[in-house]
């Protein structure tokens, strides 16, 4: 993709959140020091789904976009020692439409990817573990696993 | 090697001249004799004393040279079909032609585009009944795996459209889809095609940007869309992938070399490229006959892992016992000292401080504690790891040196090779006034030397992981005869032609020392005959390692002669069809060597006696 094409892809993505977007999430560009938006870093939240032990966390996902976006997917990050078998012990998210030499196309929108991102929450994916607590747990100790998960829900609430 | 059926004794075809050339144990005859006098006569009687033998091969360049031409170039020809049935060597060119010729096929017969038919055999490894089969099976199934649409996709109604990259609006007409409805401006479409390429051969089943469409973008995009040089790339993945998807075919592993080899048939898989470079086709180290693809795969490891360093290492040091880096004790007194900055002093034995020591526990060049200790047991098991390994290392050594030595032999004969070829047979020529296509023996005793060193240097493998005492025993006096047979060879073509070779400095008189053509006759016979004589010797030697010397079991050394021959003879029969030079070779022995009953040796047709054991030829 040609130079530049990164910051006018995400200010019409910017745009096409602005004007409609899933109920409950939360995207928007970092804002810098001098007050201006940072397009290249979008800081979003992530709300666990109805009926799951997910739900009543808001989970903060901050998406770094490269210049090479969208010939190459952002990297989707989770705070540091987040629990769940897919993300890593950095917080980075392993997801196949999230990998650049597999599942990422240049049309997945930042909407697509954090649906997606929502999905995983509650479907992991035991064949690709990130993280050995989380995934031990998972394998070995059900109970335990939903204890851990509703404890992380109750630590990111509502920010409203 | 192929080469005996360049060897003018075993065509079928043969010329009588031929017969009489080679035949030199029956030089009685009276006519040939007069012939050999004309001859000399018409050379100006040099005043050499003209063995038969020589005059033999006078007579005969003058008599059949343009047949031997004509003869070599059938020859050559019978090399190639033979190759053929093995191995074929593809260069880029003929591997275009038959992927084009693959490509047309299936476009034809299943009558779809030139560009789908390539991605289907793509898809399918370029197995062409399999691609059809399915394909008539389930049509649509095979279209959607592959990402194939069936046209009528309506081109938008909307003159405006916003490309699904960059969320731009473009005219319709500045947009293109991969068949289906997800339409790109050209710019997102030429970075998108150029980003997979620059990923690598993935960018052959290339799909739609959508996440949700599988639609394959086929080559007429990329040539459409892609910038000048991701195309030629993107072809050359196209004709990559021909050589790679197939299992039958793979590339030469030498540098620089762009030619592909298929392999046919199974059994042997050696095969020489036209860059001459010559590869197993199984595991694509360089040919390794007759040892198998594990063994050369562990020993190429095992020659460049690092095992045999900490092997060493553990023979022949022992750590610092405070700062514990290995050292190595050269000789002299106990009492070490590490270098600085550690500077500990410690006893070799016992590995305590020296602080402790003196006079008391023994002085400089014993420890009493150390004794004590390893009578009670304390140092066994450390003390004999260390011998082991030590012993363990000399023998990997003394393979490894064999085998490298071999290598640099064969490396050498290589490049003596390269100089007969360049240089010394146009001297020769000079000389003695033989054509070059007469001298063509020399070439090939020094690919048979090449050929020997290669199988020489791999027998030093096998040795190494022979684990059977008794076939260790007997295959050791395999090699040692095969070793001093090619010993004779190469001597005979280093150090024999080196006489007849005009020397750098000394001006041209031909009086004294200058060999007489009769010599150089004399040459060629001994040179020809030690050739085929280690040929056979090999050939036998090599199929005998295949068969994992299988006829040796708990028997004596006596009695191994015999079983050469059975393996040998089991052999041939076994590959009857396929190897028929190896049938010929027998009956050949008559007329151009003969096998000792007792050794196995197979000797010059000259002599009446065995070589080796001197046993009585009959």
């Amino acid at each position: 993709m040609s130079a530049g094409i990164a910051r006018g892809r995400l200010a019409e993505e910017r745009k096409a959140w602005r004007k409609n977007h899933p109920h409950g999430f939360v995207a928007k560009p970092e804002t810098t020091a001098d007050g201006s938006a940072n397009l290249m870093v979008w800081h979003c939240a992530i709300p666990g789904k109805q009926g799951t032990d997910w739900e009543g966390g808001y989970y903060p996902v901050t998406l770094h976009f490269s210049e090479d976006y969208p010939s190459k997917p952002p990297k989707c990050k989770f705070p540091q020692g987040f629990f769940h078998p897919n993300v890593y012990p950095s917080g980075t998210v392993c997801l196949s439409i999230l990998n650049e030499d597999n599942g990422w196309r240049p049309a997945i929108t930042v909407k697509q990817i954090l649906v997606g991102i929502q999905d995983l929450l509650d479907q992991p994916n035991p064949a690709d573990p990130a993280q050995t607590d989380g995934y031990h747990i998972f394998i070995q100790d059900k109970p335990e696993y939903k204890r851990r998960v509703r404890m992380q829900a109750k630590q990111y609430p509502a920010l409203l | 090697m192929d080469s005996d059926a360049e060897m003018p004794m075993s065509s079928d075809e043969e010329m009588l001249d031929d017969e009489d050339y080679y035949d030199y144990s029956d030089m009685g005859e009276a006519d040939e004799e007069e012939e050999e006098e004309e001859e000399e006569g018409e050379e100006g009687g040099d005043g050499s004393e003209g063995g038969e033998g020589d005059g033999e091969g006078d007579s005969d360049e003058e008599l059949v040279g343009g047949d031997y031409e004509g003869r070599e170039a059938e020859g050559s020809d019978e090399v190639v079909s033979r190759r053929e049935q093995r191995y074929i060597v593809l260069t880029e060119k003929d591997i275009n032609e038959r992927q084009e010729e693959d490509i047309s096929k299936v476009a034809a017969v299943l009558s779809i585009r030139r560009e789908e038919a390539c991605v289907l055999l793509h898809h399918y490894k370029w197995n062409i009944s399999k691609l059809s089969d399915e394909w008539f099976a389930d049509e649509e199934k095979v279209r959607d795996i592959v990402g194939l649409l069936l046209n009528g996709i309506d081109f938008p109604n909307s003159s405006k459209l916003t490309c699904g990259i960059c969320f731009e609006g473009y005219s319709s007409d500045a947009m293109s889809s991969a068949g289906c409805d997800h339409f790109y401006c050209h710019e997102c479409w030429e970075g998108y095609i150029s980003a997979a390429i620059s990923d690598g051969p993935g960018c052959l089943s290339l799909r739609c940007p959508d996440p949700s469409c599988g639609a394959m973008v086929l080559q007429d995009m990329v040539n459409k869309l892609a910038k000048e040089d991701d195309k030629v790339r993107y072809a050359r993945f196209v004709l990559r992938a021909y050589v790679e998807d197939s299992k039958k075919t793979k590339w030469c592993p030498a540098p620089d070399c762009t030619c592909a080899v298929e392999f046919v048939s199974d059994g042997n898989y050696d095969v020489s490229c036209n860059c001459k470079f010559s590869f197993c086709w199984n595991c694509t180290e360089e040919a390794h006959r007759p040892v198998n693809c594990e063994t050369v795969s562990k020993w190429v490891l095992k020659n460049s892992a690092e095992s045999e360093n900490m092997n060493w290492i553990l023979a022949n040091s022992k750590p610092c016992p405070k700062c514990k880096r290995p050292i190595e004790k050269n000789q002299g007194c106990m009492h070490m000292t590490c270098t600085p900055p550690c500077k500990f002093e410690f006893c070799w034995l016992c590995l305590g401080s020296w602080a402790e020591h003196g006079e008391r526990t023994g002085g400089f060049y014993a420890c009493n504690r150390y004794e004590s200790a390893k009578k009670e047991g304390v140092y066994d098991e450390t003390e004999s790891r260390r011998e082991r390994a030590k012993n363990s290392l000399e023998r990997y050594m003394h393979y490894y040196e064999r085998w490298a030595s071999n290598q640099t032999s064969r490396q050498k004969a290589q490049s003596d090779l390269q100089k007969a070829e360049k240089e010394q047979l146009a001297k020769l020529t000079d000389v003695f006034g033989i054509p070059e296509t007469q001298l063509k023996f020399i070439i090939e005793a020094w690919s048979q030397i090449i050929e020997c060193r290669r199988v020489l240097k791999w027998t030093y493998a096998y040795g190494y992981y022979l684990d059977d005492k008794v076939k260790s025993e007997f295959f050791e006096y395999l090699q040692g005869e095969a070793e001093s047979g090619l010993e004779r060879l190469h001597q005979c073509a280093e150090k024999d032609l080196q006489a007849f070779l005009p020397p750098a400095v000394r001006p041209e008189n031909n009086e004294p020392t200058t060999p007489s053509l009769a010599d150089f006759g004399e040459f060629r016979v001994k040179l020809a005959g030690l050739t085929s004589v280690t040929r056979n010797y090999f050939e036998n030697l090599v199929q005998a390692l295949e068969a994992g010397l299988e006829d040796v079991h708990s028997t004596a050394q006596g009695t191994t002669s015999s079983n050469t021959t059975t393996a040998t003879s089991k052999k041939a029969g076994t590959k009857g069809k396929s190897k028929k030079p190896l049938a010929r070779t027998s009956s050949d022995n008559s007329e151009e060597g003969w096998p000792c009953e007792r050794c196995t040796f197979i000797n010059l047709p000259s002599v009446d006696a065995c070589s080796v054991c001197d046993k009585h030829r009959y």
